[in-house]
């Protein structure tokens, strides 16, 4: 009897949230959007506050972090551009999403990662980092596709991911261009 | 399955296909979607249906076929609906703040059917007929998901899926599952279906309706008088295309007429869910 609780809670974890889907690990987002690079590095980027205003000048919107993480696309040690990873908090929706950008700024591709809503309910971002680290499409910790259905609704506007790929333009523009 | 998505169309397109079809086809079909996405939308300045909407009454437009081919469609949908579905209705939007004027400094253009809005001559050319604004969003996710739907089979595919938004089309011999939100709480499934081969849209104000001027509006409009379409019922419409589906949700749910004609016209069958 007393490992019924233990199944239970077991239960929820699977089927909760109704709607979520995890598309592409960073890795596999990086590979896409650089395939001819033979190394990719991580270059965390800390904006100054001189940074941070220009870059709300350039894109019309709140920096809202000094802090971005930043993957450098390398090929025989020259450089073929970077991608940057963000998360952004919608009414109902959290999405995880990458942005690649050439070494001169301009956006290549942008690939959605990871989507999930929840209505009502408070989405809390670490708690969603939290449940994506460490784990990637290709372990099997979180399969693709399977089990997981296409929605047909009302059509949920994606601003915010527009307003952060826009962001992230501004954000290399001012501190990664050459 | 290789299952990516994109923001496009002011929301996420998503495609997936079996693992056979390979990374390029998704790649070659999402550069299809942002093409037509430039030619097709309303807020970018260069797009043609800015072009067309900053036209003055004479002047001849010319358009991408893909535009061209959606206009058609549009013309012979208001036709088929008594004018129930009509993509001259964005002076309606503009009014309600749903879109920003494309002519800032312009005064508003009576709406009027788009058939005295525009004709089209030959492929590929738009006349302007009469002041007028015309929005492709009631119409253009269901073509785009058609073209995407083309690129992924020219490219092999053998089955899969693509979904603008909840507008979407299965293909191939893949068997979709398809859940469809329940309009009162749209973050659980009111309806799971299996879709195969067919292209399914839904259209609901649940999303979109707030409030303007002490009247709740949505993005969705009866355009035969500019009524705000704000209920708690949403209309789901199958079809061989999705374009097809997603203009004639709005003509269902404009008139809530679950039998129109216009339905058996173009091989469609149409739903409604009410919230409980």
């Amino acid at each position: 009897m007393r490992y019924v609780p233990l199944i239970v809670l077991g239960a929820c974890a699977v089927t909760a949230p109704v709607f979520a889907t995890q598309y592409l690990s960073p890795e596999q987002a990086q590979k896409l959007m650089f395939p001819e690079a033979d190394a990719f590095r991580a270059q965390p980027l800390t904006l100054d506050t001189a940074q941070m205003r220009q870059v709300e000048q350039l894109a019309g919107l709140p920096a809202r972090s000094n802090q971005w993480r930043v993957v450098g696309a390398y090929k025989g040690g020259t450089l073929l551009g970077y991608m940057v990873l963000d998360d952004v908090i919608g009414k109902f929706e959290l999405i995880s999403y990458a942005v690649g950008l050439n070494p001169d700024a301009s956006v290549r591709q942008v690939e959605i990662l990871a989507y999930r809503e929840s209505h009502g309910g408070e989405i809390r971002l670490p708690a969603w980092r939290k449940q994506f680290a460490g784990k990637s499409a290709k372990s099997g910790d979180l399969r693709i596709g399977a089990g997981i259905n296409n929605i047909s609704g009302a059509t949920l506007s994606c601003t915010h991911v527009t307003d952060g790929v826009r962001r992230i333009a501004a954000i290399a523009q001012v501190a990664l261009a050459r | 399955m290789i299952r990516r998505a994109q923001p496009w169309l002011g929301t996420l397109v998503e495609i997936s296909v079996e693992d056979t079809a390979g990374q390029d086809a998704v790649t070659r079909a999402f550069a299809e979607v942002a093409r037509l996405h430039g030619l097709m939308s309303f807020h970018d300045g260069a797009s043609d249906v800015a072009r067309i909407n900053r036209a003055l009454p004479g002047d001849v437009v010319r358009v991408d076929a893909a535009t061209w081919e959606v206009l058609r469609l549009a013309l012979e949908i208001a036709d088929l609906s008594g004018g129930a579905f009509d993509v001259a209705c964005a002076p309606w939007l503009v009014e309600r703040q749903v879109l920003p004027s494309p002519a800032p400094d312009l005064a508003y253009p009576a709406p009027r059917m788009s058939a005295a809005v525009l004709a089209l001559e030959e492929q590929g050319l738009v006349v302007k007929r009469a002041a007028g604004w015309i929005d492709l969003g009631g119409i253009a996710k269901g073509y785009i998901v058609d073209a995407a739907v083309a690129v992924l089979e020219q490219a092999g595919a053998t089955g899969g899926c693509v979904n603008a938004g909840g507008d979407l089309r299965a293909f191939g011999t893949m068997q979709v599952p398809v859940a469809i939100r329940a309009p009162g709480a749209p973050g659980h499934a009111a309806r799971h279906i299996m879709l195969c081969d067919a292209a399914l849209a839904t259209s609901g104000s649940y999303f979109s309706a707030r409030e303007h001027e002490g009247a709740v509006v949505s993005a969705l409009l009866d355009a035969r008088d500019g009524r705000p379409l704000v209920s708690s019922t949403s209309v789901s419409v199958q079809a061989p295309r999705c374009a097809v589906a997603d203009a004639l949700t709005k003509v269902v749910l404009a008139t809530g007429d679950c039998t129109h004609p216009a339905l058996a016209a173009f091989g469609a069958t149409a739903f409604l869910i009410r919230d409980p």
